[in-house]
């Protein structure tokens, strides 16, 4: 039944392998209707602009819905921050909007309410991105006030102080957080020394930062000829062009060089459990990870299929057997992350404290289980139908194609990879997930952070055999 | 009470009502139909994509959920994903996902709402396993189990593990009401959860999943009249029930502030939760009642912002507003609080926090908003409003419940312009009468001295 309803309404373009499944799924019910024919789906049209001072402009212009939304990306970020200051992009994007050349950080807030929108202003690892959706009929004005942060900052010294204040404290609150404090620790765990393992302040960095260190950062990172505006929503595109070159057109780019690109990570992440330990949880939180598949590698799509059925989505083998079958946990998941030289591939759990070390084994045997067998072929159109269709879902949202957009360029990508990932995610045979998840889903492989009350759990973890250790 | 006014209100609308794209803002189009069993179905035609939104919300929330079985209406919401006699569990979200979408749902103080996103191809399958199982379910005691160990864990991540543990959403409803429908720990407790056996699902099934209990706004690429033809087909066949009355929720007044101190065994930071009794919902107060919970927390450009984080500096973060975090300030239907939620310095003292407080709501009682601030929130909750209408699927999430709770899905086109009426004097009338000390509970939440632990945060790099 299954196999006669995917095979009559599929997706057009997925590539229809007659292998024989491995697994068999339980017989749809005989009066359920079938799917309808899949109408295509309209990748986003993005005109692209060059501006003479190297500003890249992308616009997507949408008519209808009556907002439109902004993201201003340069390249950087946390990654390129100077060494004895980890994190202080994530100071910058805080104390970002707290004033400019003509105008004061109340001005700026208010200024952007009365035009609907909010200013998001967050660090990734490679990226700087600030972002706004303001009312169509506001757009000038969203423009002008984001063009405005993005050249004029200025950091005054008191408005420093109260950030890099109220960043100790929420650094502190951050760390009673045990998705937080697992991140930190996965992401230097898999990194080391490599700067993509920073992905947070310090309470050190924040004390010896100063005004002026934000205010040469600053200007190190948010220069034309590194940096995009992706505009989308409903805009006349000559308009919003006009805007934008009078507003970042003499924007002038220094001479001095850019911030460097990130080298490939060179080092293996160790097999190994490291410990946070959080007195008082109730749960241990494990998050597993291992370097994977870059964006531009072809293994991607391949990985990415192989993620959606092995935990990426609520079908998937881990939720099935950890949450559905055994009660351990209430959101697991896994997750493929691209950065520009290495991608990450990681599954997370949190399970309460008695089941730590049978959710561990659980996700051991998944993780193998996708490493040496195949997925039938009806796991395999599953998993890509649902990455087809949830992408298209996911491109209504203004923001979201915004930052989809910024992403691509971050990566040195071009906008009409928002398509072809698609594409490419329907071509994937089984053949492609066994070699993707043969490569990277090894349990093996996998770097292992428990966030938890180590005297609890100690015992649960010796079976494994490894190396159990502080987290680094 | 809800079913009357949804009884009464739909009976004016013919069959099929066009929606009016009178003056104003942008509106969504709207057409409700209400089908013999009771089922009241809103479809919103937007063809800007080939993909679909749906949401269908019963009129069973946390309130309703009897004495002795706290967490029941959210236990309930996980079992109706645990299959039925014929579409065995797994079968929903194995069909949805392997139709490109996804689904979900959620379970609040007034409603219980069922959310699925897909392509238009697997428009279909997804109506007829919604009335698949709205006809029955599989009452299965292993699944039971199942889900009650799913939630525990969910109660887990949520609360019991979190810092300040959801205290502003659980504790401060349960100091500030007092009587049970009101006051009790929504997620449950888990002597309840525990407790919780078939018999319970069966009745809480019959007595409350009935399709004349229900609103269900489909919004995306399809038009009305394939949509009620579908509808027809696949819920045509079921019956009503009988659906208890709505017991009386009201509260007894309250007549002195109300403040408490809990230890935090998690937080390392100290935080606040303040919360005001608001009008009823169906009064123009509670209209004004939302503008000013925007005012007061909506952004850096908000009154608490620029007054605790900025001028006095006594605080790291201000959330807040009515019905805060439970959607937005209009999706409730009884008793209901404006919240502030703040975050503050560890070297403060929760008086040097309130008295900042108060001097930001005792200025607005006094003076009112200037009209420029006034302007600004109302173009900000008009902005909000908009994006809440973005997608189909959060679409139809608003068009459901403003059916379900004001009996007119045309309320979502009417809001942003109620808003932007709201004049000076009626935002000063409002914080003269609600907000007064006696109308307010108080919780601070302190890190306590964690067993075992000997770094309590301070300068304390890990």
């Amino acid at each position: 039944m299954t196999r006669r309803i995917l095979t009559i309404f599929f997706l057009l373009f997925l590539a229809v392998a007659p292998a024989a499944g491995t697994e068999k799924e339980q017989p749809l019910p005989k009066d359920l209707p079938p799917y309808g024919e899949l109408k295509p789906f309209r990748a986003p049209q993005v005109t692209t602009q060059k501006l003479a001072n190297g500003l890249t402009l992308w616009l997507v212009p949408r008519p209808g819905f009556p907002k439109v939304s902004y993201t201003l990306a340069v390249r950087g970020g946390m990654s390129a921050d100077p060494q004895d200051r980890p994190g202080l992009a994530d100071l910058l994007t805080a104390t970002i909007n707290q004033g400019t050349a003509t105008r004061t950080a109340k001005q700026i807030a208010e200024e952007l309410q009365a035009a609907g929108g909010d200013l998001s202003a967050s660090a990734g690892s490679e990226s700087i991105m600030l972002g706004t959706s303001v009312l169509t009929s506001k757009a000038a004005v969203g423009l002008a006030l984001l063009a405005d942060i993005a050249r004029n900052a200025t950091f005054p010294d008191s408005e420093v102080e109260l950030g890099k204040r109220n960043a100790a404290d929420r650094l502190r609150q951050q760390e009673s957080n045990p998705f937080f404090l697992a991140s930190r620790a996965l992401a230097k765990a898999l990194f080391g020394q490599h700067p993509y393992a920073v992905t947070s302040l310090t309470q050190d960095s924040i004390a010896k930062t100063t005004p002026q260190e934000l205010r040469s950062e600053y200007a190190r990172h948010f220069r034309p000829d590194q940096a995009i505006l992706v505009v989308v929503g409903d805009f006349g595109p000559a308009e919003i062009s006009g805007s934008a070159e009078s507003l970042l057109g003499n924007w002038a780019a220094p001479s001095t060089p850019p911030v460097p690109a990130v080298e490939k990570p060179s080092s293996v992440p160790p097999h190994a459990i490291f410990l946070v330990e959080r007195p008082d949880s109730v749960q241990t939180t494990l998050a597993l990870g291992s370097l994977g598949p870059t964006e531009s590698n072809p293994d991607y799509a391949a990985t990415r299929v192989a993620n959606a059925l092995f935990g990426g989505m609520f079908g998937s083998r881990l939720t099935l057997n950890i949450r559905e079958d055994k009660g351990y946990t209430y959101t697991p998941g896994s997750y493929v992350v691209s950065r520009r030289t290495a991608g990450i591939f990681q599954t997370w759990a949190a399970v309460r404290n008695e089941v730590t070390g049978a959710t561990l084994n659980e996700i051991d045997y998944e993780l193998n289980r996708m490493a040496t067998t195949s997925p039938s072929e009806e796991e395999l159109v599953h998993a890509q139908r649902y990455l087809v269709g949830n992408q298209a879902i996911d491109l209504q949202a203004q923001e979201s194609v915004g930052r989809s957009l910024a992403r691509l360029w971050i990566l040195g990508l071009p906008p009409e990879e928002l398509g072809r990932e698609s594409e490419r995610i329907g071509k994937v045979t089984i053949q492609d997930v066994d070699a993707a998840a043969s490569r990277y889903f090894p349990a093996a492989r996998q770097a292992i952070v428990a966030v938890g009350v180590e005297k609890v759990i100690k015992d649960q973890l010796a079976p494994f055999e490894l190396e159990v250790k502080p987290a680094p | 009470m809800k079913r009357w006014r949804l009884t009464v209100i739909l009976a004016c609308l013919p069959g099929l009502v066009g929606s009016a794209h009178a003056t104003g803002g942008w509106k969504v189009p709207a057409v409700a139909k209400k089908f013999p069993n009771g089922l009241v179905v809103v479809v919103s035609e937007d063809h800007s994509a080939p993909t679909f939104g749906l949401c269908i919300s019963y009129a069973i929330g946390f309130r309703l959920e009897p004495e002795g079985r706290t967490g029941f209406a959210h236990l309930f919401e996980h079992m109706m994903f645990e299959g039925t006699p014929v579409a065995p569990k797994g079968t929903f979200d194995r069909v949805i996902e392997s139709g490109g979408g996804s689904n979900n749902a959620d379970t609040r103080y007034d409603f219980t709402e069922y959310v699925d996103t897909a392509p238009v191809s697997a428009l279909d399958p997804v109506l007829w396993l919604e009335a698949d199982r709205l006809n029955t379910l599989d009452f299965s005691p292993n699944h039971l189990e199942n889900q009650r160990k799913v939630v525990e864990e969910e109660v887990r991540v949520n609360v019991l593990n979190a810092p300040y543990g959801l205290f502003y959403a659980i504790d401060l409803p349960g100091k500030a009401f007092d009587r049970f429908p009101n006051a009790h720990n929504f997620y449950g407790d888990f002597k309840d959860l525990d407790a919780a056996k078939i018999p319970d699902v069966e009745a809480f099934f019959k007595h409350y999943y009935a399709p004349n209990n229900a609103v269900m706004a489909i919004a995306g690429d399809v038009t009305p009249t394939e949509v009620f033809a579908k509808v027809e087909k696949y819920f045509g066949g079921i019956a009503p029930r009988q659906v208890p009355p709505k017991p009386d929720l009201t509260e007894p007044p309250q007549t002195a502030e109300r403040r408490f101190t809990e230890q935090d065994t998690l937080a390392r930071v100290p935080a606040l939760a303040i919360g005001y009794r608001m009008p009823p919902r169906h009064s123009h107060d509670a209209v004004v009642g939302a503008l000013v919970g925007e005012l007061l927390h909506n952004g850096q450009a908000s009154l608490l912002y620029q007054a605790l984080v900025k001028d006095k500096k006594v605080a790291i973060e201000v959330n807040g507003g009515v019905n805060f975090v439970f959607g937005n300030p209009f999706e409730y239907d009884g008793p209901t609080l404006l919240t502030s939620f703040i975050i503050y310095p560890p070297n403060l003292k929760e008086d040097d926090v309130l008295s900042a407080y108060d001097a930001v709501l005792s200025g607005f009682a006094a003076q009112g908003p200037s009209p420029a601030a006034l302007e600004r929130i109302s173009a900000k909750m008009q902005s909000d409003w908009y994006a809440n209408m973005e997608v189909p699927i959060d679409r139809a999430s608003l068009l459901s419940h403003a059916t379900l709770l004001d009996g007119n899905p045309e309320r979502v086109n009417e809001i942003p312009d109620e808003l932007a009426r709201v004049t000076p004097d009626e935002v000063r009338a409002f914080a003269g009468k609600y907000l007064a000390k006696t109308h307010r509970t108080i919780i601070n939440r302190v890190p306590a001295p964690a067993s075992g632990r000997n770094d309590r945060g301070e300068k304390g790099a890990r």
